[in-house]
């Protein structure tokens, strides 16, 4: 009691106008602003991955394999947000075992538990058997064992064999391309179907989360591309950036202007919430949202890379435009799901007061944490990369065997 | 139609396994060990299904029945008001005429099903402290207006509450508006300072006259440092509690408002 008291009487000083008792404290903290952040990531990478396959994008061959280890990086550490936001992870399992199908969030492990089984999991087996197989015949010890325990002891490299490899990446991306969506949609889903929140509750809402989960994928994997090929000595391919940094672009576009037409809907709407989001948008979430989400996160990327592309220059400015622009455009994606998440809680259902939200810095729902958690899947994508090799060179061909 | 004979019925059964087994060495091998992991994991999650699921799970609802008997199983903790009244009449029907009349007596009191049982061996406690009270009075802009509210550390702060308020018939008592109501200000620094229970009488004689016209009847003021020697001076006797000085040596050359605010004094 005493504790709770201390904590909150700080609160409740910088609360403004009238709000019910039980919104001083925001039930969904910073965790729940990294679980849409990481599950975005997932989707934007696969959904990169498929275009590639897809569309035979020759330029970004070179990404393909990256994003899928990428999106499997990033979907191994998406629900743990949300298990330690809820505190009990030895529990999780009930959620499959007595499913409850009326619970939106809770048929959300079955998206995922698909997504990761049939779809990404599959499409990497598919995608690397060939090379465990041939990588298995030339190590020895651990590494030998680990790769054929991963091929599932599959030996068999004849062209029939790896003709069905190709069909089957094929389908299972044709399917993992609407599942992509469904996962990314679904987070969108969640937080736009709750009709008492104004700020949440759109239609939009999903589209809105997919493209920027697009945007933020792509992002990331030239992010990761930029900075792991020069520390494995290599030369980054041109090509291959200008073509994810057009993407990138296309992908900004759309995400503005679903986001611009959500907000034009809203103002015109008009309806009684709209005072108090306006009082929000231009007090507690000024910084976060104009300045961090639209002018450095959108804005500024998208007109560096139009000038990168428009302009002539040395392709090493180009680098450095196309590096810093995706590294914004991760800050902005970011302080998007956090206007969402702990925007959505701000303001009283009452409509006429606010409230405020600190995070601690220790604690399960602190700062620590969630840092560990977004850094926890770069450490996973290093053993990856390690196992996995995604690179061109890596890849070895039947007569060299 | 055939009359039913076991030969052929038996070959046609042998035949169909026949062609499954054929069909399935047709299958690209990675199909094969796909449908093997796929059959084993499955497998492995029916049976850990069948084993973690509580056999009453469902039985009423989405969840396990039994929970409903371990949830009658707890102990009570508390013991509801009306029980309260075959003993502590008195208490009860004077809470019922008051201003608490819609307060729970454990709200105060704390869980009593144990004291219900045993009035010797469970003493509950009584809240007569400053702590307790403000949890509902405490000032907070979500409290519904005309909700009796105040701000604790400037309501008649260090006495406690019981001092002034019954705490199972409360009414605001009746605000000494005398002074106060014309000298607000001194009266609101004067109540959260050292001196709040110094009555302004102590040190202002004032004539009833000065209520009705005050410029022309003056209170008085305290005229010397002797004045407030009278309590603070280490030589007063029957002055426990009120911070001591001696009056001779301490500052001399000056009267003690030149430095200390009589109506908030502070020692700096
Ligand atoms: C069976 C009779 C009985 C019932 C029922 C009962 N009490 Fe009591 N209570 C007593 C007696 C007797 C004492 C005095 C005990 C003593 O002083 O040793 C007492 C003492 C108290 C005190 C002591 C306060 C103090 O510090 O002096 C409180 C408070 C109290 N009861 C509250 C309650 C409440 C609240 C309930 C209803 C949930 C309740 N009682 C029900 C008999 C009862
Ligand atoms: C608003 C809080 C509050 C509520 C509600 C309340 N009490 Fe009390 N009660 C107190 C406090 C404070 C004291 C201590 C009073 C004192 O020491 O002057 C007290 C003292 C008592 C005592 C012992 C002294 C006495 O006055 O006899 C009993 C018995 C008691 N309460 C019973 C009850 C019962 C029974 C109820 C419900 C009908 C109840 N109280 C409701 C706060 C409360
Ligand atoms: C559980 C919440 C609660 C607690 C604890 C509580 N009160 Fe109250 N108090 C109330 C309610 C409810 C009212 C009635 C308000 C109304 O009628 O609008 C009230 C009314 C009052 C009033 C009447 C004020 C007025 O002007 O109407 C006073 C004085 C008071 N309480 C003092 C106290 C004291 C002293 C304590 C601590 C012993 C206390 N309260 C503890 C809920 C509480
Ligand atoms: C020195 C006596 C004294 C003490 C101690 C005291 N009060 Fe009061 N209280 C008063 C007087 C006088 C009033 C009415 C005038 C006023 O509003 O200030 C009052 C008014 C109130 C009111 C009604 C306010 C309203 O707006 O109707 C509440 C509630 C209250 N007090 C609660 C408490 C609580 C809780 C405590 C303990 C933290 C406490 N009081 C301590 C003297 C006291
Ligand atoms: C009807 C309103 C009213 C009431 C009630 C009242 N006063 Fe005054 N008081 C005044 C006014 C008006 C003055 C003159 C202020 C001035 O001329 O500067 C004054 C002046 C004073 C002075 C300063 C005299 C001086 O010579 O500077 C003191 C001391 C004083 N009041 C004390 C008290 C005390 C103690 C009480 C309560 C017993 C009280 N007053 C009640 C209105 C009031
Ligand atoms: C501890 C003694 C003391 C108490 C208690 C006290 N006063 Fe005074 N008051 C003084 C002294 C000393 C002065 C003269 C200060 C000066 O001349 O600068 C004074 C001056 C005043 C004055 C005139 C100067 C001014 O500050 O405006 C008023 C009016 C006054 N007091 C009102 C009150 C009232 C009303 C109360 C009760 C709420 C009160 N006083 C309580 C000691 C006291
Ligand atoms: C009726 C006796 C009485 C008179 C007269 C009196 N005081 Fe006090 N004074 C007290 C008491 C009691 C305290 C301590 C209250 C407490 O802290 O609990 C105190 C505290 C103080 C303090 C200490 C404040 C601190 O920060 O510790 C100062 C300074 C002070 N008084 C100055 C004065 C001055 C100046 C006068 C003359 C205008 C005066 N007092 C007249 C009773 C008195
Ligand atoms: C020149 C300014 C000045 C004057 C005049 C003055 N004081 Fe002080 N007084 C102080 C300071 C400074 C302190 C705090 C440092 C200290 O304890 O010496 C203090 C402290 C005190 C304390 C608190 C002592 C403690 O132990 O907490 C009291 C009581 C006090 N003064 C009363 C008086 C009284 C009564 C008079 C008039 C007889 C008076 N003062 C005159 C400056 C002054």
């Amino acid at each position: 009691m005493e504790e709770l008291i201390q904590h909150l009487a700080p609160l409740v000083k910088e609360v403004v106008g009238y709000i019910y008792p039980n919104e001083i404290e925001l039930h969904w903290g910073l965790l729940v602003v990294v679980y849409p952040y990481v599950t975005g990531l997932v989707a934007g990478a696969f959904i990169l991955a498929s275009l590639v396959k897809i569309f035979n994008v020759t330029e970004l061959q070179p990404t393909y394999r990256m994003s899928l280890l990428t999106a499997l990086a990033f979907l191994l550490v998406a629900p743990l947000p949300l298990l330690a936001h809820l505190g009990h992870p030895e529990k999780s399992f009930a959620i499959f075992f007595t499913p409850n199908t009326r619970s939106a969030m809770a048929m959300f492990g079955f998206v995922y538990a698909w997504y990761l089984m049939a779809v990404l999991l599959l499409e990497i087996w598919f995608c690397y058997r060939k090379d465990l197989i041939l990588w298995a015949k030339q190590e020895r010890g651990l590494r030998k064992l680990l790769h054929r325990i991963m091929s599932l002891f599959s030996s068999d490299v004849s062209e029939r064999a790896l003709r069905f490899d190709q069909k089957a990446v094929k389908a299972v991306t044709l399917i993992g391309i609407p599942s992509a969506f469904l996962l990314h949609g679904y987070v969108g889903f969640i937080f736009g179907s709750i009709k008492a929140n104004p700020w949440w509750s759109s239609v939009l809402m999903p589209i809105v989360f997919l493209f920027s989960a697009i945007v933020s994928g792509i992002a990331l994997v030239l992010l990761i591309y930029m900075i792991a090929t020069p520390l494995r000595g290599k030369e980054m391919d041109m090509a291959c950036l200008n073509k994810l940094a057009s993407y990138l672009f296309y992908a900004m576009i759309i995400d503005f202007s679903l986001e611009i037409l959500d907000f034009i809907h809203r103002v015109y709407e008009s309806e009684e919430s709209i005072e108090i989001l306006a009082a929000l948008v231009t007090g507690k979430l000024f910084i976060s949202l104009i300045v961090v989400q639209l002018l450095l996160g959108m804005l500024l990327p998208l007109g560096a890379i139009a000038m990168a592309k428009m302009l002539q220059m040395p392709s090493d400015l180009k680098k450095m435009i196309y590096f810093v622009a995706a590294l914004l455009v991760q800050v902005g994606i970011f302080s998007t799901r956090w206007n969402v998440v702990v925007g959505g809680q701000l303001f009283s259902k009452s409509f006429s007061g606010l409230t405020v939200y600190k995070t601690t810095f220790l604690g399960l729902e602190g700062l620590l944490v969630s840092m560990g958690l977004l850094l926890l899947p770069f450490l996973i994508l290093y053993v990856l990369f390690a196992l996995l090799p995604p690179w061109e060179e890596s890849k070895v061909s039947l007569e060299g065997s | 139609m055939n009359e039913f004979d076991p030969n052929t019925a038996l070959s046609s059964i042998g035949g169909f396994f026949r062609r499954l087994r054929e069909r399935w060495q047709r299958f690209p091998e990675q199909v094969k060990r796909l449908t093997v992991l796929l059959a084993v994991v499955v497998f492995a999650l029916v049976t850990a299904r069948t084993m973690l699921v509580p056999a009453d799970f469902g039985k009423y609802g989405h969840y396990r029945a039994s929970a409903v008997d371990e949830i009658v199983a707890q102990p009570i903790q508390y013991a509801g008001h009306e029980i309260c009244t075959e003993c502590h009449d008195d208490v009860a029907e004077t809470k019922a005429a008051g201003f608490h009349k819609n307060v729970g007596c454990e709200v105060c009191h704390g869980p009593a099903a144990a004291h219900t049982e045993d009035v010797e061996a469970v003493q509950l406690l009584a809240p007569r402290g400053r702590e307790g009270c403000p949890l509902c009075h405490e000032y907070l802009p979500s409290r519904p207006t005309g909700f009796p509210q105040i701000v604790s550390a400037s309501h008649n702060p260090v006495k406690p509450c019981i001092g002034c308020h019954e705490a199972h018939d409360p009414k605001p008592p009746e605000t000494p508006k005398e002074c106060s109501a014309c000298h607000a200000t001194i009266a609101r620094s004067k109540a959260i300072s050292h001196h709040a229970y110094v009555a302004c009488t102590r040190c202002h004689e004032a004539p009833d006259q000065h209520k009705l016209d005050p410029r022309s009847f003056r209170p008085s003021k305290p005229d010397g440092r002797e004045f407030c020697a009278g309590c603070h001076d280490d030589g007063a006797s029957g002055k426990e509690g009120i911070p001591q000085i001696d009056q001779a040596s301490h500052e001399e050359r000056y009267v003690c408002w030149q430095c200390h605010y009589p109506h908030l004094p502070e020692a700096q």
